[in-house]
């Protein structure tokens, strides 16, 4: 009996998720699916930007083999196309124009000519086809029964330069296929969701005499002012109850991080170091983590969220600038070379509080900014190559990254 | 079938749930007017002392006088002949310029874009406030900005375009 507990016990530690540990699954050991479209209405251009973005989606999903062909069939057909027979799965859908241009869309899987899912969508008008996509490709995820892409549905805030002095606030979808305009003219920076619902949000404006923190609800436009600050205001990071933030400030020139109370507008300074502390995030047991060049260059550091003693986190990289938490794994930014020009490389690392392993998440460029998803599933990045910005995404237990580069203009910052 | 209309309903409200076609553009036209507004007076006042020259021309000059400060990569402290133009900044600001606020700008170089570099910039701003204040200029007249790597005023890809952009600019203020 000892010996049968033992090898449970054993078997479910071998088996017990950790981030930091890579997973490298073969493609060829995943579940084939081709795609057939059997719409009706819309131009051919418009019908292949569609399974274009399905393709993208199913990638993403890391779970399938995806054929990348466009191949047609009749939706009702009682067969899959002959070239697609082999495969595990076929998804058949069929877009249709509605009332007031709005856009349809029917949606099965099938296994061995057998529907096992099915599903319609719609949406007002089909500016907006990216997010049937994505829900698809999450309703397909939720079908096969894999860790959920809830962040898939979500939408992505950030601020993009366009003149010196001059941005614009964005909303997109995570692969910046849909973008909204939603803060223009001025200088705006650090967008940040104000809730999980993604209602509101907060930003910074450079605008006024002092930087000042700024809430936008999203659906009425609507904006007022929350707080100022000498030098420097940023919103770090929202609490999961969206009542507290943790703000960066600088009364006197001096950077520290602060929590902000937003019921009671009651702000307490969390760190008094003379130098820099910025980047406050919450993680767990009421502690934050954040970043402080107390040791002579930046790096990553933890204490209570009341303040207190201070712990160092991180022990690898040259200089690492920025981080963000989700429970117990913090990804942060290091710089890998000390030299100040040579490649200038900035790669992203995964680290648990509870253990001392490191994973490195990206192999070259300049990757910062690093998000996590608030499930913990995935990561969004920004990646600065040359005069052109992208958004990566780290699928972690599937350890794979995409990337969606960014048609003009530079990210300065983003939140998920 | 009941099932797949259902869940068809179902996932029809979560995408329209999820539509962003109706978010309003935010203006900020009216903080763009203030920013007028703050001007008009100022030249009013100059117009009335009978001078050719009004006071945003002569801030405009005086400016031109006071010497951009330049940083290391990564650091926040004044050296070099760094130093001597800030004596020299203090002794403009201290006379010619005596009757103006002074907003100093912190700016960084491209690599990174994150909370640091703004911190790295207004470190830089806090650097040249205390070196001004110790040559007597009175700290009421200082206030202090960062733009981080956004206000870039060459966009090369060099070194010596990067070692342009850390620097301090120097802004009077009526």
């Amino acid at each position: 009996m000892k010996i049968f507990f033992s090898i449970l016990l054993l078997f479910s530690l071998s088996f017990a998720s950790d981030a930091t540990i890579e997973v490298i699954k073969k493609v060829d050991s995943l579940p084939s699916i081709a795609v057939e479209d059997a719409s009706v209405s819309y131009d051919q251009s418009f019908k292949m930007k569609f399974f274009k973005t399905l393709i993208a989606d199913l990638n993403v999903l890391s779970i399938l083999n995806v054929d990348r062909y466009y191949r047609t069939n009749n939706f009702d057909a009682s067969n899959v196309v002959v070239e697609n027979k082999d495969f595990n799965y076929v998804l058949r859908y069929k877009l249709f124009q509605g009332d007031n241009n709005s856009l349809n869309v029917q949606m099965i899987l099938l296994k061995n000519n057998q529907q096992v899912l099915g599903k319609n969508y719609k949406v007002s008008n089909d500016k907006i086809h990216v997010f049937v996509s994505h829900a698809m490709a999450y309703d397909i995820n939720e079908y096969m029964g894999e860790s959920s892409v809830a962040w898939m549905k979500k939408k992505v805030i950030f601020a993009k330069n366009i003149a010196p002095k001059r941005t614009e606030i964005i909303i997109s979808d995570y692969t910046l296929a849909y973008t909204h305009v939603i803060v223009s003219g001025g200088f705006n920076i650090f967008p940040k969701w104000a809730n999980q619902e993604q209602s509101a949000f907060y930003y910074t404006s450079l605008d006024n005499k002092k930087p000042t923190l700024m809430y936008v609800d999203v659906k009425t436009g609507n904006k007022k002012s929350i707080l100022s600050s000498d030098g420097m205001m940023v919103c770090s990071d929202v609490s999961d109850d969206a009542k507290t933030l943790l703000l960066t400030m600088a009364p006197d020139g001096q950077p520290d991080v602060f929590s902000y109370n937003v019921g009671t507008k009651r702000q307490k300074r969390i760190t008094t170091f003379k130098g820099i502390d910025v980047n406050g995030q919450f993680i767990e047991n009421n502690k934050i983590a954040f970043v402080s060049e107390r040791m002579g260059y930046p790096n990553i550091f933890t204490t209570d969220v009341n303040g207190g003693s201070v712990e160092q986190l991180v022990y690898y990289g040259n200089s690492n600038s920025s981080c963000s938490a989700n429970g117990e794994y913090i990804v942060y930014k290091a710089r890998e070379s000390s030299s100040a020009y040579s490649a200038n490389t900035f790669n992203l690392h995964l680290i648990s509080t509870k253990s001392d392993s490191i994973r490195r998440l990206t192999a070259g460029g300049v990757n910062e900014f690093p998000r996590f998803s608030k499930d913990g599933d995935a990561i969004i990045y920004i990646k600065n190559y040359q005069a052109q910005s992208s958004i990566g995404i780290i699928r972690l237990n599937h350890n794979r990254n995409f990337l969606f580069p960014l048609s003009s203009g530079r990210i300065q910052s983003m939140d998920w | 079938m009941k099932n797949v209309i259902l869940s068809g309903v179902v996932a029809t409200l979560l995408v329209f749930s999820g539509c962003a076609d109706k978010e309003p553009v935010v203006d900020n036209s009216d903080l763009n007017k203030q920013v007028v507004q703050e001007v008009a007076p100022v030249q009013a006042v100059a117009a009335d002392n009978g001078d050719m020259m009004t006071d945003a021309m002569r801030m405009a000059a005086l400016e031109k006088e006071l010497a951009t400060v330049y940083f290391a990569f990564d650091k926040y402290d004044i050296v070099g002949d760094n130093t001597s133009k800030v004596s020299n900044d203090a002794s403009v600001l201290n006379a010619q310029a005596s009757a103006y606020g002074i907003k100093l700008e912190g700016n960084c170089d491209e690599w990174g874009s994150d909370e640091y570099n703004i911190a790295l910039g207004l470190k830089r701003a806090d650097a040249v406030k205390k070196a001004l204040v110790s040559e007597g200029v009175s700290e009421s007249r200082i206030s202090m900005v960062s733009y981080g790597e956004s206000n870039p005023t060459c966009s090369d890809k060099t070194k010596e375009c990067w070692s342009q952009n850390r620097r301090v600019d120097f802004k009077l203020l009526p």
